[in-house]
């Protein structure tokens, strides 16, 4: 099967599942912040992406990080992924998945990066922002990533509005 | 001639008479009759024939002396020509020689002509290379000033980035991004 089939089907199915459970937007997010979490430890990638390792073991292994803080549909969707040997595709699954849901409430993802969390307020004035300047319906995804620096970065599907000061110095060393 | 000899016999007598190996008279005549016809014979007979070998002789030698001359003559004209043909082999070995050496110093002239030339391109490569890698490492250095200020720029926002400086920051994007 072609990887953007697979990678449909699985979203699909964490869909279905996450909506009958009735808990569609906890495992959306929960899920989205494991995502990045995942893609962003390479330590963490490698190990639950080594087929050489056994499945339980793996499984242990998110069953360890998500634990108490995450529903038991979440943990149980990622371990599945995991545990089917596709956790190389698991962001891409997820953020299908997160998009899926998103389009059933006719919205689009906005992932947002920030150095430091947002607070509600922020994040309700932040989507009206959005909003406006795409003339979408956003829902808005908060990854705190301290590479940015300072400000936000907001990616709604190919549209990217970089405010980061991580972005203002990469301009500035290449007018240098 | 006659009388001369009987006078020479006279004499002989006068003599004889007082000298005893004298021969007589007579015997002094029939001698120089004898002599004269003898003297006569050679001249008539002998004489031709001698005077004809001396002639011959004369001849002989005449013509050897003008054979030697012709070969004198022959020889100083080979001489001549010899001397001549060295001359000119001389004159002609100065030419090439000269020729020669005016190839060499043409060569040599082309060859210096050509080195010089060789120099004067390695020269100016050399100068173009030493001013590219001047241009490159005007550049790097660039560069490097440029990494090492922004690097030092980020370790600056870091370290007075607060807490109210991020929350301005992210207020300031909402609004901007809320006013486009």
């Amino acid at each position: 099967m072609p990887e953007s089939s697979r990678i449909e089907a699985y979203a699909n199915a964490l869909l279905e599942v996450a909506r009958v459970e009735g808990h569609l937007a906890e495992v959306e997010d929960e899920l989205f912040r494991f995502a990045r979490t995942f893609e962003g430890n390479d330590e963490l990638r490698m190990a639950l992406s080594d087929r050489a390792l056994p499945a339980d073991r793996r499984v242990a292994v998110v069953e360890e990080l998500l634990g108490e803080k995450a529903l038991q549909t979440s943990m149980a969707l990622a371990s599945f992924v995991v545990s089917s040997g596709r956790a190389d595709e698991f962001s891409q699954i997820v953020d299908r998945f997160v998009e899926l849901a998103a389009a059933e409430r006719k919205q689009a993802i906005a992932e947002v990066r920030s150095a430091i969390p947002l607070d509600a307020g922020q994040i309700d004035r932040l989507r009206e922002a959005l909003n406006r300047a795409t003339d979408k319906n956003v829902e808005v995804k908060v990854i705190v990533d301290p590479s940015v620096m300072g400000g936000i970065v907001a990616t709604i599907g190919d549209i990217v509005i970089d405010g980061s000061v991580r972005h203002r110095l990469e301009q500035l060393k290449e007018q240098i | 001639m006659l009388g001369t000899l009987l006078l020479a016999a006279k004499a002989v007598e006068d003599v004889k008479a007082k000298n005893p190996i004298l021969p007589e008279g007579k015997e002094i005549l029939w001698a120089s009759i004898a002599f004269v016809i003898v003297l006569s014979l050679l001249a008539w007979k002998a004489w031709p024939a001698v005077k004809a070998g001396l002639k011959a002789r004369q001849d002989r030698i005449a013509g050897d002396l003008a054979k030697a001359e012709e070969a004198r003559v022959e020889a100083e004209s080979s001489l001549e020509d010899y001397r001549r043909q060295l001359a000119d082999a001389r004159t002609e070995a100065a030419g090439i020689i000269e020729a020669a050496r005016q190839d060499a110093e043409h060569v040599r002239q082309e060859r210096i002509a050509a080195i010089d030339g060789e120099i004067a391109e390695l020269r100016a490569r050399a100068a173009e290379d030493i001013r590219l890698a001047t241009e490159r490492a005007m550049s790097d250095l660039s560069t490097r000033v440029a990494v090492l200020s922004i690097e030092l720029a980020e370790k600056v926002v870091e370290h007075n980035l607060d807490h109210d400086t991020q929350i301005a920051l992210i207020e300031n994007y909402i609004n901007q991004v809320g006013s486009n």
